[in-house]
């Protein structure tokens, strides 16, 4: 393509893209320094952690990483280890309770999304703002309760439990994002489909999930994010059956001190599911809405 | 296959993006093209889409809700082996009376608005920033997403560590000596409030770069065509496009704001002193240190009505937005 | 099909919460096989849970010898320290077996044993241990409640106190030494007294060169300035009130209690910025930073000190010494926890065996060197012990010296008010008069509440 063929003003446009991009690059980095912060602390050994003034430079370590499967303490005269942590089998409940129950929401988040959005139903206003009312009262106050009411169902300490639970936290978000994904989808599309004689539900399935991928990536990944990080409940609720990460992670407690190191190591571990499952994710989270064909 | 056909005709500037809240009313066997049709009614569908969460959402909160009120109004402490006595309003007059509590609520406005302001404008301004295409979007979108998704314990005690006068960086990199952050009873509270936006901008960065996305192209197109500023295609397409999804936003960010615990608790425990208590950590106290189970319900019960107050608010402002658009 | 389905669910959401809406009379619904295992077989479990820390992984280790000696199975839960006493209380309130030993913290005692979470112990422990093999004051602190009244309810389990460590390089440097001399008047020496130590706070206080006076228990969460100050108070004469009467004012706020807290604050001048929120961590930290020439903490605390790869830069310079006197006398801060059994264990029998096996002088003695802090009095008063570790002998000295917060089942709410109008002073927010006369006026209106307020009566003593 020749110099001739472009369009005027290229160059200015070159710039800009380059100068956006830049930008990008350099707020993600700045923007990112704190967790860059932790991913270094999780190599560094005791007395760079806490260096006055801050290390950058250190002799780097993987003692804390190698030492997430078992208790380490120290002593006068140095560090035993007494046993195991468990931390691994903790990263599995979680993985299991956040990936199931955030199927859920999300899969009857879209359904509930879809009948809000596209028909009309007595009491809407109602019921929306009541799915809304059960994300509001601070969780301090039913945790007593839940606690009863999970004793009482035999759901205390299990993996059910805690995956109902969890459902239900993220089912509001789930509907409310949702639901305002698909509102933003013409009709025109499904009642097109609709003349061409599919039924409502393949309507549903064939047109309007497929342009929800983005919304419904999103909500996936917000549900998760929230199963996957949830303390109050998971500490409570669980003991040794379906206890999940959270709880364990911000615990280093030894008799020197907070174990900054292993704090931050056993995050870099548990932060990494999330982060691939993201980054899987990103052709959805990115793809904008198109007008293309309707696919038959 | 037809592909790209031209867009449809009616709508030149969106009205209503998807019809939104202007359904059709069910419909039942008859079909428009005079076809009838297997499979399930439009009233069926709703409720086979409606009631598995309305069910599900009604079995986990009817008993605490109900638990709750009723021991708001009683002089209940759950760790005493004592049943609940009856002493009606005697716990919300002790709560409303109290001048301290007053100042939590303030003290939690305060951290609520200016922590969503700021996660509102920077959250946007990312999303605006990211939206466009370049390389390893993907990758940069994901690593952004990384301080939501930390635990906000983890999230508390790092910015300990990183707002520690002597051994954090932030005094270090910005070279602002020994200044004292979430020790001091000028900056803790603003300490918390860096530390939240921190963490939850890219929750509406990204909720923002999906409803950007979703505006159509050819709109942008249309407006290049008839030489609109960008002042004007900002605010005419792509502001009432994107404005309904970050309400769902800023709804959700207020009311997890007001909720705000793990992160007071984890990084001040509401000092100095109290003056970064916040509703939830005096609830906690109430709730779990002096185990006053009573008061606990009727102090929840009250913040349920403040937030469903502000939630009342937005929503109403969220109408007139999808109203005017 | 709607409405059908609607009505059916709001029937079977109200009878959930029917079900539920007898729970408040009698949270004790017993669990329908979800809580941990119970022994069945001839072995069989025992649980003990504790707040996350390395006491608690000792412990694990010293318990697989019960395991071996008996067959039963012995698990320690560990809870972090924030939510320890949240999960404890939680589970006792619903009535489960989950724990059957429980190690409490000393204040619990009066909550537990009032309200029945605790089984009482006095009988048995009368006639199983051997009572005096316990250190006096701890036997009192983590055991017995009401105190003086001889019912206990915990066996002592880890003994704590407060104490100092401090940089016996800086002390025993020749120039510190004649400067010091040529200032005060007097040999630079660990501090006997409170007035002592701020002196040499204030001569060590040099913020140019990153090195502050001492490190002091000054923060907002869970106990810390409250540890930390009512040492002070105490050697400066005040106290909390009159155990009997629980006459507050006058005690609590009276003109001792004003000038400790007031030298509290002074003294408070002389730590690290950003101090306001040091507990023990903390302490620990900007002591092994090199930030100050004093730091004061809990002994449990103290083995890693002693240790080179926690503390690489003053693992070897380092001494320990009780915490100092005041002109009305020598108190320490209690810390620790004592054993208990749980009123709804299903093993209790099972649980008395395993605290009389672990209150065995052999088995204290294995306790000692894991690292747990035994109250055996015959190991505290032994030379092996007491030069086992640099810091065993001044915790040996500490021990008779200690003295205890409320016990009483207020005690979070008295601790709440502490906390937030001490942490006040030392911030200078409040001014010490201010704030004590604030802490002693919601401590009365507590006491009052909880029906404990008898009639005042002139010139009580002291608790």
């Amino acid at each position: 393509m020749g110099v001739e063929n472009r369009p005027p003003g290229w160059q200015a446009e070159r710039i800009k893209a380059v100068l956006g991009i830049t930008t990008i690059v350099v707020v993600t980095v700045i923007y990112l320094i704190p967790v860059f912060w932790i991913v270094l602390t999780s190599f560094k050994q005791w007395d760079d952690v806490q260096a006055v003034p801050p290390r950058f430079f250190f002799a780097p370590t993987l003692e804390n990483y190698s030492y997430l499967p078992v208790n380490r303490v120290f002593d006068q005269s140095g560090s035993r280890v007494v046993g195991e942590s468990g931390f691994f089998q903790k990263i599995g409940n979680s993985a299991v309770i956040g990936l199931v129950s955030t199927f859920f929401a999300v899969g009857l988040g879209l359904l509930s999304a879809y009948a809000f959005s596209r028909f009309r139903v007595k009491g809407k206003s109602d019921m929306l703002f009541f799915i809304l009312s059960t994300r509001m009262m601070p969780p301090v106050v039913v945790v007593i309760p839940i606690y009863l009411m999970y004793n009482f169902l035999g759901l205390r300490d299990t993996h059910l439990g805690m995956i109902v639970l969890y459902t239900v936290f993220n089912l509001s978000f789930a509907v409310w994002l949702l639901k305002g994904f698909v509102d933003e989808i013409p009709r025109e599309y499904e009642d097109a489909a609709l003349v061409d004689g599919y039924t409502r539900f393949q309507a549903f399935c064939k047109v309007v999930a497929p342009q929800a991928v983005t919304g419904i990536a999103a909500t996936a990944v917000f549900c998760l994010i929230t199963a996957w990080n949830e303390f109050a409940f998971a500490l409570i609720l669980t003991d040794q059956r379906a206890i999940t990460a959270p709880p364990f992670i911000v615990s280093r407690l030894g008799a020197a001190g907070t174990d900054w190191g292993q704090i931050a190591a056993s995050t870099v571990v548990f932060v990494l599911p999330i982060a691939i499952f993201t980054f899987l994710m990103r052709n959805h989270l990115l793809r904008g809405i198109t007008f293309g064909a309707i696919k038959k | 296959m037809g592909n790209a056909p031209d867009p449809p005709a009616p709508f030149p500037l969106p009205s209503h993006p998807g019809g939104g809240d202007s359904p059709l009313p069910p419909r039942g066997g008859g079909a428009r093209g005079g076809r009838s049709r297997r499979g399930l009614s439009d009233r069926q569908i709703t409720n086979l889409f409606l009631l598995p969460t309305l069910l599900l959402l009604i079995a986990m909160n009817l008993f605490p809700l109900f638990w709750s009120l009723y021991l708001s109004f009683c002089d209940y402490h759950a760790d005493r082996n004592q049943p609940a006595q009856w002493i009606g309003t005697a716990n919300y007059a002790a709560l409303l009376a109290s001048p301290e509590k007053w100042r939590y609520f303030t003290q939690t406005a305060t951290f609520v608005l200016l922590a969503v302001s700021i996660e509102f404008v920077a959250g946007f301004g990312l999303a605006l920033l990211f939206h466009r295409k370049f390389r390893a979007q993907g990758l940069l979108t994901t690593l952004i997403l990384l301080p939501m998704m930390l635990s906000p314990v983890v999230v508390g005690l790092f910015w300990q560590l990183i707002f520690d006068p002597k051994r954090g960086i932030f005094n270090y990199l910005l070279g602002l000596g020994s200044t004292v952050w979430l020790q001091d009873p000028g900056r803790a509270m603003l300490s918390l409030v860096l530390i939240d936006a921190w963490m939850w901008s890219p929750f509406v960065m990204l909720i923002a770069l999906a409803g950007l996305s979703a505006v159509p192209e050819y709109l942008y197109e249309a407006a290049a065509v008839d030489r609109a500023s960008a002042w004007f295609r900002f605010r005419y397409i792509t502001l009432p496009m994107v404005a309904p999804l970050l309400l769902i936003a800023l709804i959700f960010r207020t009311m997890d704001a007001f909720k705000v615990f793990d992160l007071v608790w984890a990084t001040t425990s509401g000092g100095p002193s109290d003056l970064t208590e916040t509703v939830s950590t005096s609830l906690y106290r109430i709730a779990f240190e002096s185990f006053d189970t009573g008061q606990a319900c009727a102090f929840g019960y009250i913040i349920l009505v403040v937030i469903i107050a502000l939630t009342n608010l937005y929503l109403r402002f969220m109408a007139r937005v999808k109203g005017e658009a | 099909m709607k409405k059908r389905a609607m009505r059916l669910a709001v029937v079977w959401a109200a009878l959930l919460s029917l079900a539920g809406c007898s729970k408040p009379a009698d949270p004790g619904a017993p669990t329908s096989g979800a809580a941990t295992p119970t022994s069945a077989a001839a072995g069989g479990t025992l649980n003990i849970v504790w707040a996350q820390w390395d006491p608690a992984k000792y412990l694990q280790q010293l318990v697989n010898d019960y395991t071996k000696e008996t067959g039963v199975t012995v698990k320690v839960h560990e809870i972090p320290w924030p939510q320890f006493q949240q999960k404890v209380f939680v589970s006792l309130s619903a009535h489960q077996d989950t724990y059957d030993i429980i190690v409490g913290d000393s204040q619990w005692l009066g909550r537990a044993s009032e309200n029945g979470h605790y089984v009482e112990l006095t009988d048995w422990m009368k006639e199983k241990l051997d009572l005096d093999s316990f250190y006096a004051p701890a036997l009192e602190g983590y055991g017995e409640y009401p105190k003086g009244s001889k019912k206990y309810w915990a066996v002592p389990c880890e003994a704590d106190a407060t104490g100092f460590c401090y940089r016996k390089d800086l002390f025993e440097d020749p120039n510190e030494k004649a400067a010091f001399k040529a200032k005060y008047g007097r040999d630079l020496a660990v501090p006997k007294t409170w007035q002592e130590l701020y002196e040499i706070a204030e001569f060590f206080n040099r913020p140019d060169r990153n090195l502050y006076g001492v490190a002091l228990f000054l923060g907002k969460a869970y106990d810390s300035v409250t540890m930390g100050f009512q040492q002070v108070m105490w050697c400066y004469g005040g106290s909390y009130g009159d155990p009997q009467t629980f006459q507050v004012e006058g005690l609590l706020n009276g003109p001792e209690s004003v000038t400790a807290l007031d030298f509290y604050s002074r003294l408070a001048r002389f730590t690290p910025p950003g101090s306001l929120d040091f507990y023990f961590e903390r302490c620990l930290a900007a002591y092994q930073n090199g930030l100050v020439a004093m730091a004061m903490n809990y002994f449990a605390f103290f083995p890693g000190l002693t240790n080179q790869e926690t503390n690489p830069r003053f693992y070897d310079k380092t001494g320990y010494f009780v915490s100092p006197a005041g002109p009305k006398g020598h108190f320490v801060s209690l810390g620790g926890q004592g054993m208990s059994i749980s009123a709804y264990s299903k093993q209790q029998e099972q649980a008395k065996q395993f605290l009389e096996w672990f209150a065995k002088e052999e088995v204290q003695r294995k306790w000692a060197e894991l690292g747990g802090y035994t109250c055996n009095k015959k190991i505290l008063e032994s030379e092996t012990f007491r030069t086992a570790t640099p810091f065993n002998a001044a915790f040996a000295d500490s021990l008779p010296l200690v003295r205890d917060f409320w016990a009483v089942p207020e005690y979070n709410q008295l601790l709440d008010s502490c906390q937030k109008h001490w942490n006040a002073a030392v911030a200078g927010i409040e001014e010490p008069k201010a704030a004590l006369d604030a802490t002693a006026k919601e401590h009365a209106a507590i006491f009052q509440k909880a029906g404990r307020a008898k009639q005042a009566t002139a010139g009580s003593g002291r608790s």
